[in-house]
């Protein structure tokens, strides 16, 4: 075996300049095919991380019946078991609860439908920065018996840091929800429908609101990112009661996944077909390296070498061709990933701005999962391994006297 | 003792339209020790049988028994394997592999035999040595001239200890002193070592080194003319 890989690689560089080109082709491949997806799936993360943060956070627990009929009555009761269960999962940051309905809100001659959601302002702060976020008053705390409303809707009642917000809804059971509140703060929601209806009150004084004392519409877990989703739902499904349901971010918001799915899917072809170009550049030259080779290939069988060991040598030859451009590409790649990952790039000026309106860091972000390296890696064996059977099979019909008549 | 017969051999060749018949009925007898010129004109069958002898290309009809074994018989799996052990070849064109030196070029074939390493150094070297060759051991056949070239031929294809070498134009490309060394060379094989070889030559230095010459014409052996030499 060893001897075969030793002939192999000789054999790699009996016409240099032509290895050293169909290399370099490869290595560019990797390079770019590399860094495309590195960027691709950056975005991906960086958007599936904003989503989360500003909203859902990557999993829910839920009353079974909640998703598809989001009211008050389909609210759960608290668990402090499950809580604690769930916080010292591995791999979960943070669990908090919320409750969330609607309302309609009034100040002076103005109405608008809100949406109400009941947090606990510490935890959430953790994952959404709203402190941040708040232009005008001040943040809310958790026996806070005020508001912090949205900068759009704030506008369109013309209320301020200070008024009164007046909200009536229906509430746990049916019952007749009003109250009063005085805005503490003004934010800017990132999302501009949330900037426009959004109202956070502390969890105690939203489940005062709407009589549901103790209830919650969800509790919000937070993990480090959207790879470990999969495996925290699995240990949270375990312990869950019947009556609960876990759900992820994707099942929750299954068109953000389809729009990434759809973008990937793009870019994979784009890479296919920069592979196939690649890969008609090594078949041609293993192809000459084959024609060139039929008397050698000829002789070594006249003298008593398997065709099989012929084709074993020759799929080492191809396969390591195609493996030195693949780790080289892999090794420019890496300081260049690794700068990026360092050092997101800043998007141009009027994007930069479009993305800080929806509350996205205004950076092109790369990924650093090895999956993404390791898949050009394993695209480029496959293919040297593709067109090392084409040839192997070219070897095994070869006659072996016209082989030897060049 | 007999080491290699033809019975009633036939190639032909476009069975279906006009056939060629390339090897027409030959029947031969080679004995161990034997050292025969194959001659002919272009076209006679002189290559095409050593071919089929050397189990490179099957017989249309006919039998070719090298050492016992029915060789046209065989699968070309088992059919390389015997050539592996049995039948060494030396070509016109030298055919060494490029990128191996003289010493790797001469270990292949021991290495496809499996043998160990110890046996593979020491007769690679005794044999390199045996053709005036101890001090290019390390050259790769670009370094070497057309002559060394086919000495390190010769030397693979005795490597493998074989029953007969089947050698096709060997001096084809060579000057006239490279022919000289190298047939003396051969020579002292065949005398010392008992190597049989077969040669297919046109070159009359070669027939005049013979010992027995064949000479085929239209696929038939016109002659079979036994010399004797000092």
């Amino acid at each position: 075996m060893w001897n075969n890989i030793k002939l192999a690689w000789r054999n790699l560089w009996r016409n240099k300049r032509r290895t050293l080109i169909t290399t370099a082709s490869i290595v560019f491949s990797v390079l770019f095919a590399s860094f495309m997806r590195a960027v691709q799936e950056g975005s991906y993360d960086s958007m599936i991380d904003n989503m989360v943060k500003f909203y859902s956070g990557y999993l829910q627990v839920q009353d079974t019946a909640y998703w598809d009929e989001k009211t008050l009555e389909n609210t759960i009761a608290y668990d402090s078991t499950l809580a604690g269960k769930i916080s010292n999962m591995k791999d979960v940051r943070l669990v908090t609860p919320r409750l969330e309905s609607f309302a309609l809100s009034a100040y002076e001659e103005n109405s608008k439908p809100v949406f109400v959601m009941g947090i606990d302002p510490e935890k959430e702060d953790g994952i959404i920065k709203l402190s941040e976020k708040v232009k005008k008053g001040s943040f809310i705390s958790s026996n806070d018996k005020g508001a912090l409303i949205a900068e759009g809707l704030s506008k369109f009642l013309k209320i301020g840091a200070g008024d009164t917000l007046v909200m009536i809804s229906q509430g746990y059971h049916g019952v007749s929800a009003a109250g009063k509140f005085a805005v503490r703060g003004i934010f800017k929601h990132p999302n501009p429908e949330f900037n426009n209806n959004m109202v956070y009150l502390s969890l105690k004084t939203a489940q005062d609101f709407y009589s549901a004392y103790g209830r919650y519409t969800s509790e919000v877990i937070m993990v480090n990112d959207h790879y470990e989703v999969d495996h925290v739902k699995r240990a949270i499904q375990e312990i869950l009661p019947p009556d609960k349901t876990v759900m992820t971010w994707d099942e929750m918001y299954p068109e953000l996944l389809s729009m990434i799915e759809g973008d990937r899917a793009g870019g994979i072809i784009m890479l296919w077909i920069l592979y196939l170009v690649i890969g008609f550049g090594i078949f041609g030259t293993v192809m000459m390296m084959v024609n060139e080779r039929k008397r050698e290939f000829g002789v070594i069988n006249a003298v008593g070498m398997r065709k099989s060991r012929i084709n074993v040598m020759l799929f080492a030859e191809i396969v390591m061709l195609g493996m030195l451009g693949a780790v080289l590409g892999l090794v420019l790649t890496a300081p260049i990933i690794g700068y990026f990952y360092a050092n997101p790039m800043p998007m141009p000026a009027e994007m930069a701005e479009a993305m800080e309106a929806y509350g996205v860091e205004p950076y092109m972000f790369v990924s650093i999962r090895p999956m993404i390296y390791i898949n050009q890696a394993l695209t480029i064996f496959i293919l040297s391994s593709v067109i090392a059977g084409i040839m192997m099979i070219t070897v095994a019909r070869l006659d072996m006297v016209k082989a030897l008549r060049g | 003792m007999n080491i290699l017969e033809t019975k009633n051999l036939y190639k032909i060749y476009d069975e279906t339209s006009v056939p060629v018949h390339a090897v027409n009925g030959i029947d031969l007898v080679i004995k161990k020790g034997e050292f025969t010129a194959i001659v002919g004109p272009s076209g006679s069958g002189k290559t095409t049988l050593l071919n089929m002898i050397g189990g490179l290309d099957k017989p249309t009809k006919g039998e070719i028994i090298v050492n016992g074994v029915k060789i046209h018989d065989l699968s070309r799996r088992k059919m390389t394997d015997f050539r592996l052990k049995n039948i060494g070849f030396v070509f016109q064109a030298y055919n060494l592999i490029p990128v191996l030196t003289a010493r790797e070029n001469v270990e292949f074939i021991m290495h496809l035999q499996g043998r160990s390493k110890k046996e593979r150094d020491e007769r690679t070297e005794n044999l390199l040595k045996a053709v005036g060759l101890g001090d290019r051991i390390e050259a790769r056949p670009s370094k070497l001239s057309g002559g060394q070239q086919q000495r390190v031929a010769v030397s693979r294809a005795i490597a493998s200890k074989p029953k007969f070498v089947l050698a096709d134009e060997p001096t084809a490309n060579l000057d006239s002193k490279s022919t000289e060394n190298l047939l003396d060379m051969m020579e002292k094989l065949n005398k010392e070592e008992e190597i049989t070889f077969i040669f297919s030559t046109h070159d009359q230095r070669v027939v005049k080194k013979a010992r027995r010459v064949i000479t085929v014409d239209d696929g038939k052996i016109v002659s079979d003319e036994t010399r004797k030499t000092e």
